[in-house]
């Protein structure tokens, strides 16, 4: 078994879905959280990284960068990226999808204008929100009737990514009331007992 | 071999780095072109998502254009020898896409001063680190004489030859600095599939 190290700071954000993937996995993983406010970061530790960033991925003392690169890899790995060639790039589209998602919600969290951010908000969780997850409703209901997975027939990476975009979109069922087959979806992933027990046993933060 | 057919608008966008994979695998598609000004239309519905470029493959449909490149590539045997290379390569072509992302706040800003700012900032400071990542990268792999990845053709080195095309719609010559990406953006657009596709593609402004 190779030796993984995740370098990322201390907080679900970019590296959760791969802490995800090692822990639905059941494989073990150094989960290295740095503190910027201590200088944890950059500190030596930004000279390893590929692209100057965190999340990064070290493997034996390679390095891979790149959030999805990254959980990509771990994905195929570990056999969660998708039985075949085809639902492997359903796969991906899925966690495409969710990323683009994922980019509305850091544009206005990183707005510094309240009364902006406030607008900015009630547009994504009113409009472009409800767009995006009424595709991702009909996508999943194509795939037999929407009562198993997202892609094929088994746990993948992408059902781990849209359970994670629960907790990016305010860990409520709220945004999914009227798309049953994902709220079904989401229940059944988290509650994936490797998956439930790492959500229990996390470090709580805020974001 | 399945049949293929790739739809999106007449330009090189999203989508061009596909058609260039399928250059090199020499594998033949249609190249289906949707003029703006016709959109939306009867394809919209297709459309996993609502938007294009959407790849059709025997009657099944794939969008988002990552997941479209990365899957031509790996059926044409272009991702790289082994599942850590194949990660290396959607490293490499994630870099481009938080690029490309980067030149987006200069592209859609209305505000001319504000637009000349980010115009500035984005060729001065923004682009050159991450190309800047990008030598390094190149250069440590066997002193980036050859590929980006591995030690042949992958879908990343068109990701590299292909920024070209759309970083010089902001930005003048923006590897001029770079020697290795300007040695590897020249081998790669004239391997022989590059170059008969570059010479035939419809002329678009992007």
């Amino acid at each position: 078994m190779p030796n993984y190290q995740l370098v990322y700071y201390n907080r679900r954000g970019r590296a959760e879905l791969c802490r995800l993937i090692f822990h639905a996995a059941g494989v073990p993983f150094e989960d290295i959280r740095l503190d910027y406010t201590k200088g944890e970061w950059p500190g030596e530790w930004k000279a390893k990284a590929p692209f100057g960033q965190v999340p990064f991925l070290i493997v034996d003392g390679k390095m891979l960068a790149q959030t999805k690169a990254v959980a990509r890899y771990l994905a195929r790995e570990f056999n969660l990226a998708g039985k075949t060639s085809w639902d492997q790039a359903r796969a991906d589209m899925f966690i495409d999808e969710f990323d683009d998602i994922s980019t509305e919600v850091y544009k206005f969290a990183s707005e510094k204008d309240e009364a902006k951010k406030a607008e900015m908000s009630e547009k994504f969780y009113n409009e472009t929100l409800p767009r995006h997850i009424g595709y991702l409703e009909n996508l999943l209901k194509e795939n037999n009737g929407g009562n198993g997975y997202l892609v094929g027939d088994s746990l993948t990476w992408a059902g781990l990514g849209i359970a994670n975009a629960y907790d990016l979109l305010g860990g409520t069922d709220a945004p999914f009331e009227n798309f049953p087959l994902l709220a079904g979806l989401i229940k059944r992933v988290r509650a994936h007992p490797k998956v439930a027990e790492w959500i229990n046993a996390r470090p709580q933060t805020p974001f | 071999m399945p049949t293929y057919k790739l739809v999106y608008f007449n330009v090189r966008g999203l989508a061009e780095h596909s058609r260039l994979i399928f250059a090199v695998a020499g594998v033949p598609y249609e190249d289906f072109r949707i003029e703006r000004d016709q959109w939306p239309n009867e394809y919209k519905e297709q459309c996993p998502f609502g938007q294009l470029p959407f790849l059709e493959v025997d009657g099944k449909v794939l969008a988002q254009s990552k997941a479209i490149a990365r899957y031509l590539a790996r059926e044409f045997k272009l991702t790289g020898k082994c599942s850590w290379e194949q990660g290396l390569t959607d490293m490499i072509v994630d870099e481009f896409s938080d690029i490309l992302s980067e030149m987006r706040f200069y592209w859609y800003e209305s505000d001319p001063e504000k637009k000349a700012a980010l115009n500035e900032k984005f060729n001065t400071e923004t682009l050159p680190k991450h190309l800047g990542y990008l030598e390094n990268i190149l250069k440590q792999n066997g002193g980036g004489e050859g590929f980006i990845v591995g030690d042949s053709l992958t879908w990343a080195d068109l990701a590299v030859a292909n920024s070209n095309d759309w970083l010089r719609l902001v930005c003048p010559n923006p590897f001029d600095n770079f020697p290795l990406l300007t040695g590897l953006i020249k081998r790669v657009r004239e391997t022989p599939q590059v170059a008969e596709w570059i010479a035939k593609r419809p002329d678009t402004p992007r």
